[in-house]
Formats: C-alpha cells, structure tokens, sequence
C-alpha cells in the first residue's frame, strides 16, 4: 500500500467519500474547496532537580473542510472523522459562499506551472522513528546533559532542560483532485541554565530543532548545547545595559536572521499586501535596498524546522527568492493571494494544525552571503553595538516598526568589541533598516534554535544571516 | 459532546488509571464551541466554527509523574492511550513530591453565582452574529478618505471544564465569552499605513458593546499620523489601561512558585519583604461576579480565595500549588493569578476616588502616554526589562503627537517603585482587572 493509502486507512476514508465531503463543501456555490486530515502526536521528557522525572504525551486528531468564494474563506474542523461529523463540518463551511454574493472577487486559480511536485524524495526522511524509540533510550541524554552543565560552572544552581519529539501524519484533498500524504517528524532540545554568584542570578537557554527522527539525538550534540549554555550564561555576570539611543549595530551571523523575519519578512506575506496594509505594498519589482542583498525564503532545506515537502494547501515547496540583488522579486503566498496577483503560490500556505485554516507564513527565511569579512564590519564601526543572542521579536505591519529582543552582545569602541551587553530592545523601521544595512559579510548561516512564529496561530519556522552592519537603529539602554 | 458523556469518559479514565497500577490520578475535561465571522471592508472574509474536546491525563505512580493528553475520546482509544501512559510514567525517576493535594484544600461547594455563562449562547442566530460585525465595519468603511482597510471580527465560545481526581474531587465550571474586534489601516505619512484596533469583550451578549468599536479603532489609527522620535532620556511614563498589564506580568511571573523553587525568580527571598513602593497593594479577588477570571478552584481543585500578593510594598503571598509547596516547605496558595488587581494608597488619597487615564496624564504634567507595546522582553531572575512602546507625548496635561521606535528600559523592581500614581479604571474586558498605570522618570531610548 502506497503512504496516502495508509494514510486514507488511518482517518479511515475512501476516494469516494474524500470526493463527497467536497461535493458537499461546494454545494451552497464555493469555487474551490479542501479537506486537511491530521493526526499528531507528540512526546515531552523533562529533567528538573538533577532528575528527569516528567513526561508527557498529547493526540492531537482531526480535520478541517476551506471553502473558498472568491477570497472569502468558510471553515470548520471536526476531532471526529465518521463521515457524517465531516459531512456536517463541510456544511457549515460551505456557508460562505451564501454570503456578499454582489461583491465577491474572481474565483482564486492556479496560474502558471507549480514549481516542484508531490512526488519528490521527503525533505525529512528518517532513519529511526520516534514512535520506535523508547523513553529508557532518551533518559541517558538528558542526564548526560545535565552531568555536563554542571560540572563546566561552580556557579551553575539549576538545570532545566527537555526533549520534545513529535510525528504528525497528514492527508490533503481538494476539489482540484489533487491527493496527497505527508509525515512531518519534529525534535527540539532545549536546556536552560541558572547560575549564582555573590548573590547574583543569571539564567541562559539553548536549543536546537530539526525534522529528524531520533538519530539526531547523540552525544555530539548534548556536548554542543551544554558548552552553549553554560557560556551564554556566565557571559551575563559581565554585562551591562548600554547607554541607549540611535547607533550602528552590527548583527552576528546566525539568529540575527531574526531581524529578517520581524523587518522585512512579515510584511512580504502577501495577505498583508493584497489588503493594502502593509508598509511594503507598493514595492514590488522596486529596489528597496543595496545590490549586494539577497533574501530568501527556503522550505526546501533538510532537516531543516521550517522545511515542509508540500504546503498546507497542496503546494510543492520552494526555495523562494524575495529580494533578488536588492530588488523585491516575490512576496510570500497561499492560493488566495497569488491568484490576486496573478501568480504561481509559492507554497507558503501553512497552519498550525487542523483546527485553523492556512495563511502565508515564512519558512526558513535567511539573507545570502555579501563580500564582506565580519572583522572588516567591525572595525569599520566607531561607537556602536554587536548583537548574537536573540530572543524574541515584533513587528507593526503597517507602520513598519519592528524589534528584536537581545539577550547578549558587545559594544563596539574603536573597531573592536569590548563591554558585554545584555537584555535590550533593539527597534527599528523595516524598510528604513533593510536601506541602511551598508556591509554584508560572506558568513551566512541559518540558525537551528526553536524558533516559532506567532501570527495567529504558531508555526515552526528558522532563520538565518550572514554578519550585516545596520547603519542605525535605536538601542534600548539607560543613563 | 455532551456534559454527561464527557464526565463518563473522565470517570471511566480514572477507573483505568487505577486499574492499571496508578496510585492516584487526575482528569481533566475540556469541551469548547466557537465561532467567529470576521468583515473586512463590505463583505464577510471569513466565516469559523468549531467545537473541540480533551482530555487531560495527570498520572501518579508512586513518586513517578506523567502529564498526558489527548482529543481521542472513543473508550477504546482512552484505555490504549492511558495504558501507553502508565507505561511510559515507570520509566522516570521518583519525585515525592509529585502528589495529589490535602484533601481540606479543596473546594467544597457553590456559594453564589459568580455570573460566568450566558444560557443564551446557543439561540444566537448566524445571521446576528453576521450582522454585529458588518455594522461595526459599516461604522468607518469608506467614512474617511484615508481609510485603507477595515476589518471587524465577532467571536463567541463556551468553554467547559470539568476536573475530577482520585480522592474524590468532583467540579465543573463554563464559562461564555463574546468579542467584537475591529482594525483599522489609514495612509500615513510616505507608505507608513499606521493600523488602530479597538476591542470589547463581555461575558453576556446583551453587554457586549457594539457601537463605537469600528470608530474607535479609526480613531487610534488616524491619531498615529506623523509621529516623532524623542530624544533619549528620563520621561514620566503613563501606560494606558489597554495595555497595563504587560508592566505587571513580569511581577506575576516572578510570584510563580515554580520560578521562586527553579532559583528563576527576582523575587526569591522576598516574602515579608518591603521590595515595592509604600501604599502599592496587588490583590486577588477570584470571586468577583462576572469578572473574566473568576472561579472557585484552581487545576488542582484547590479552593481560591480572595488576598493580597503583594500589600504596601511587602509581599505576603506566593503562588503555591502542592508541587511546589513540598519542594519549598511553604503553604499551598493557588496555582496563579485569577482576577489580579492592583491598588495605590498614600497620604489625601480617599479608597472610593475616582482617578481615570485624563486626571494622571493631567498629574504627570509632561511626560509619555504608552499606547502599545512593540516586542521587548524581561528578565525573570534579575527583572531587568526592555520593551518597545508607542504612544503620545504630552505636556501640561496635553497630548501633543504621536511617538515612534522607542523603547523603554528598567528593572521592574525600580519601576514600581517609582510610582506616580495608580488609576481606578481598569477594563473589565481583559483577564486581568489593571487600570492606568504611572510611574517617574523612566528611561526612553530614541534618538
């Protein structure tokens, strides 16, 4: 049996009953319907107080009915798939198109040829399944974890960390009779340290989040997270706010692909676009920034959190060019939007799960090598900040104002770093920001930690960057 | 899934639990239904419906605990699930302290309404549904030439949840939520497109306001054109009852009982300590009727009861579930905050004053109203903080212009106790009952 055939048999539909739930979708009028089967499970182990003594397992199982009339979206989900539950789920979403009949846009078509297939090797292919590998095999990690932590830092008090693996099986179908199956693994490890001195707390996380199955869980890479942690903590007992204000900050390569996402990546989605609303929506084909900037968005890359074999409405993924030498070459699109500017989607239609329907969401989203070393971005810089460490981040779509949280970094006197920082905010505004990056350093790589995106429902995504200088942003700080 | 099923099967998982060699357990059921249908512009844009059920598994097995959960609610498959559960729970280490609660803490019994659910839920028609959210829309649409996009969403749900254990805790409660959302696009000044949105919230249908949300969120939006950046320095900080409670999460979390046990906490150490400002009171008041938030048992099924975390200055409570309460050696409390609320006495203030977002703005003289956060974060073991803001800067009482890409950085310790002064108007919309804030000389970072 074929994995789609496994599939049909674990939500228990045939082809002719996934053609009757959208027969029935379609029946007040939609143009184009899809059924979006999921079952997920996923596993957490957690070592707290020197033991791992929790654990956690949570069935997530259902499925969801879109009908769209013109760009209008209808939308329900059922946890039960008996066929009348999906019948009535169906019903209730066919009910869009019973409504704004006067004004309704053209029905959304695919136009032009999909880059890719569904028939591609999977970007995740495991070599040993969670669902086969037993907690007894997990523990060792975590308390080897936990071993390494402290024995690297006197001043080490407290170890958290947690392993968490998941595999949600998929099953997509739409009125265009495109059929087709996925199996999406996910492992995270994340450990955070709390350390004490004099008096004094600090407290540092790491983490690292791949598709894979359990072979990427070795000793190789608790050694890199320990090492990690216990440094990014004890660099906090030596750092200070800085003075605050305007200055030229340079981004170290890796997580400050951050600021990609929150700038720039954001408002690329094209729904924000279509609607007018964002700061970007007239920029497209337009040079926004120097010729030495390219900016992709990659659900393509193995292994990678933000990889995906086919979006969330039957896309096949792609490696997508946003800026293309400083000119905005695509936004990011679902059906929806693409059809309103009357291009292919770029398989960036993606959800949280079947409780929601999709929109455009990034996937790994990283700028391309300039020329630069980042030692000649340094010491090009006369009073400015250095920034590695990342946390969180934000944006306003339309005022274009964005942040990033920055947990540790350097000031930069002279051409060189020297006082840690740590625990700032660091605001600015996308395009204006994007415009003043003036050096891009040929170091470029896309950061494996749990990133997570929150538009209105939480996606797993990365991102990534080479070394940049940003002429100017304004730096949170005190007198 | 009705109420009777759902507690059968939280029964029928207890008896497994135990038959399966558990020495205790807890189930929790949660069954939710909802809806939204969202207007942008003239036309509906989306229209939603839902109705989910969990359950949510807590295992104890001599020492050993497992937290698990599933939305396959089939008897055959909660056996499955729950003898997988038991199975995997053996593998971990002993924690003693993994235990159900003292059984004298619990909740015993209704006392008064606390006025949570709206019997009408189920009559309210689609169509009127529909229609609050286009005549919200229809407030604005096309009403100003600058308006880009408007987009208004009403939504409901009923929520239930009903907790049972192994030594006998039985309780339910439900709860109605409806909103009314709208968001507004207008040109501004170059492609900046600044958006204001506007929300309201009610328990009852019949006291959802509905006029004024549309408006409102053009408002704001309109009041966003061309903002300046402020030179960085020291500035009266006013934080909009919106969006207070960002500056009082950073407290809350820090009262955790895990983050105090876990050494993740500024205030580690601080019980019976004077930390906050003189006259500043953080209360708990978990059985205010129709207050979102109120209820009369936490997850645990520990009884809540109203009291102060935090009383001029000092702090008198933690946040203590029973984990955390043998880890500690410190009295259980409640799991965490149900109706937090703050309060600010000092010398010619009377406790019945009314003091609203005009008077404090007026007190402050000149200074920063925050209207919006933008990103930032806090952090928990030393509570240093810094957050990006929007807003208005005022002078002698006057809002002047807009502000834009600032941020405001501090520690949270230091911030309240510099407090200008504490407003009597929180919104009865959010979860969380926090009014107008201010506080003295706070660091903003501009140009």
């Amino acid at each position: 049996m074929t994995e789609t055939g496994k599939m049909m048999t674990l939500f228990g539909v045939s082809r002719e009953d996934l053609q009757l739930l959208v027969k029935t979708a379609l029946s007040d009028g939609g143009d184009f319907a899809d059924l979006y089967f999921e079952h997920s499970i996923a596993n957490e182990l957690s070592l707290r107080d020197s033991e791992v003594n929790s654990t956690g397992t949570h069935v997530d199982y259902g499925m969801g009915v879109r009908v769209l009339f013109g760009d209008q979206t209808g939308y329900a989900y059922t946890e039960v798939t008996t066929l009348d539950q999906m019948l009535k789920a169906a019903k209730v979403a066919s009910k869009i198109a019973l409504h704004s009949k006067e004004n309704r846009t053209e029905p959304v078509t695919l136009n032009g040829k999909l880059n890719g297939n569904l028939t591609l090797n999977s970007l995740y292919k495991i070599k040993i399944p969670w669902e086969e590998t037993e907690i007894s095999q997990k523990i060792p990690y975590l308390k080897e974890l936990n071993v390494l932590i402290f024995s690297a830092d006197e001043r080490v008090s407290k170890v958290m960390a947690r392993i968490s693996d998941s595999n949600s099986s998929v099953l997509y179908y739409n009125s265009e009779g495109v059929l087709a199956s996925d199996i999406r693994p996910m492992f995270s490890l994340v450990a955070t340290c709390i350390m004490e001195s004099n008096g004094r707390v600090e407290n540092g996380s790491s983490s690292r989040s791949f598709r894979a199955g359990f072979e990427f869980l070795n000793s190789d890479l608790i050694r890199e997270i320990a090492g990690e942690v216990v440094k990014k903590t004890s660099f906090l007992f030596n750092a200070v706010r800085p003075n605050g204000g305007e200055m030229p900050v340079v981004m170290g390569s890796g997580s400050s692909g951050i600021l990609l996402h929150e700038a720039i990546g954001h408002a690329f989605e094209a729904d924000f676009n279509r609607l007018g609303t964002s700061i970007f929506a007239d920029k497209l084909g337009k040079k926004i920034c120097s010729e030495e900037i390219s900016v992709v968005d990659d659900g393509t890359i193995p292994f990678n959190r933000g990889a995906i074999n086919f979006d969330d409405e039957g896309i096949p993924s792609q490696k997508t060019y946003m800026v293309t030498n400083g000119v905005l070459t695509s936004y990011l699109h679902d059906r929806i939007s693409a059809s309103y500017y009357k291009t292919t989607p770029t398989g960036n239609g993606r959800r949280e799960s079947f409780r929601y329907m999709p929109l455009p969401r990034m996937r790994a989203t990283y700028m391309e090598d300039g020329k630069s070393t980042e030692s000649e971005i340094i010491s090009s810089v006369k009073r400015g900040i250095y920034a590695d460490n990342f946390s969180n981040g934000q944006v306003q779509i339309g005022a274009g104002d964005f942040t990033f949280f920055v947990k540790s970094g350097y000031m930069i006197e002279n051409g060189n770093l020297t006082t840690p920082i740590k625990d700032i905010n660091i605001i600015g505004n996308g395009p204006e920001a994007l415009a003043d990056i003036i050096a891009v350093a040929n170091n470029s790589r896309v950061d494996n930690s749990t990133w997570t995106c929150g538009k209105e429902q939480y996606c797993a995504v990365s991102c990534g960057m080479p070394s940049v200088l940003v002429k100017k942003l304004t730096v949170g700080g005190v007198d | 899934m009705s109420e009777i099923l759902n507690k059968n099967i939280a029964k029928y998982a207890i008896d497994r639990s135990l038959k399966g060699g558990c020495s205790a357990a807890r189930i929790t059921l949660n069954n939710n239904i909802q809806s939204s249908y969202s207007v942008r512009n003239d036309k509906l844009d989306r229209l939603q419906q839902a109705n989910g059920s969990s359950l949510y598994i807590q295992l104890f097995t001599e020492g050993k605990y497992g937290a698990y959960s599933t939305n396959r609610m089939e008897p055959s498959e909660v056996e499955k699930f729950i003898n997988n559960a038991i199975d995997a729970t053996k593998y971990l280490a002993t924690d003693n302290c993994r235990v159900l609660p003292d059984k004298s803490l619990y909740y015993s019994g209704e006392e008064y309404d606390l006025e949570q659910y709206d019997s009408s839920f189920h009559d309210i028609s689609p169509e009127v549904k529909c229609d609050i959210a286009f005549n919200c829309a229809a407030e604005i649409y096309k009403k100003d030439p600058s308006i880009i996009s408007v987009n208004c969403e009403y939504g409901d749900s009923d929520d239930y949840t009903y907790i049972i254990d192994s030594q006998g805790f039985e309780g339910e409660s439900k709860q109605t939520t409806f909103t009314l959302s709208a968001e507004c696009s207008v040109k501004g000044t170059g492609d900046s497109r600044p958006e204001g949105w506007w929300f309201e919230s009610s328990i009852y249908i019949d006291k959802l306001l509905r006029e004024g949300v549309g408006l409102k969120a053009f408002e704001r939006a309109a009041s966003r054109l061309n903002p300046k950046k402020l030179k960085s320095g020291k500035y009266n900080l006013v934080l909009e009852n919106t969006v207070s409670s960002r500056l009082i999460s950073p407290i809350i979390s820090a009262l955790n009982g895990s983050s105090i046990q876990q050494n993740n906490s500024f205030l580690k150490g601080k019980l019976g300590q004077r930390v906050f400002a003189e006259g500043f009171t953080l209360a708990d008041n978990p059985h205010q009727k129709g207050a979102y938030g109120s209820r009369y048992f936490d997850s645990e099924g520990i009884a809540t009861k109203s009291m102060n975390i935090i009383e001029n200055g000092i702090v008198t409570n933690y946040y203590i579930n029973t984990y955390n309460s043998l880890k500690l050696n410190l009295p259980v409390t409640v799991e965490g905050p149900s109706v937090p609320t703050c309060l600010y006495s000092y010398p010619g203030r009377s406790s019945d004053s009314s003091i609203l977002a005009d008077d404090i703005i007026k007190k402050c003289g000149k200074g920063i109203l925050v209207t919006g956060f933008n990103g930032g974060n806090s952090n928990s073991s030393t509570g240093d903080f810094s957050f990006g803001v929007q807003g208005f800067y005022f002078e002698n009482g006057v809002i002047l212009f807009p502000i834009k890409e600032m941020n405001i950085t501090g520690n949270i310790l230091s911030l309240w106790n510099n407090i200008a002064e504490i407003g009597t108007d929180p919104r009865m919309s959010g979860r969380w009952l926090i009014p107008t804030l201010a506080f003295e000389s706070v660091n903003f970072s501009g140009i």
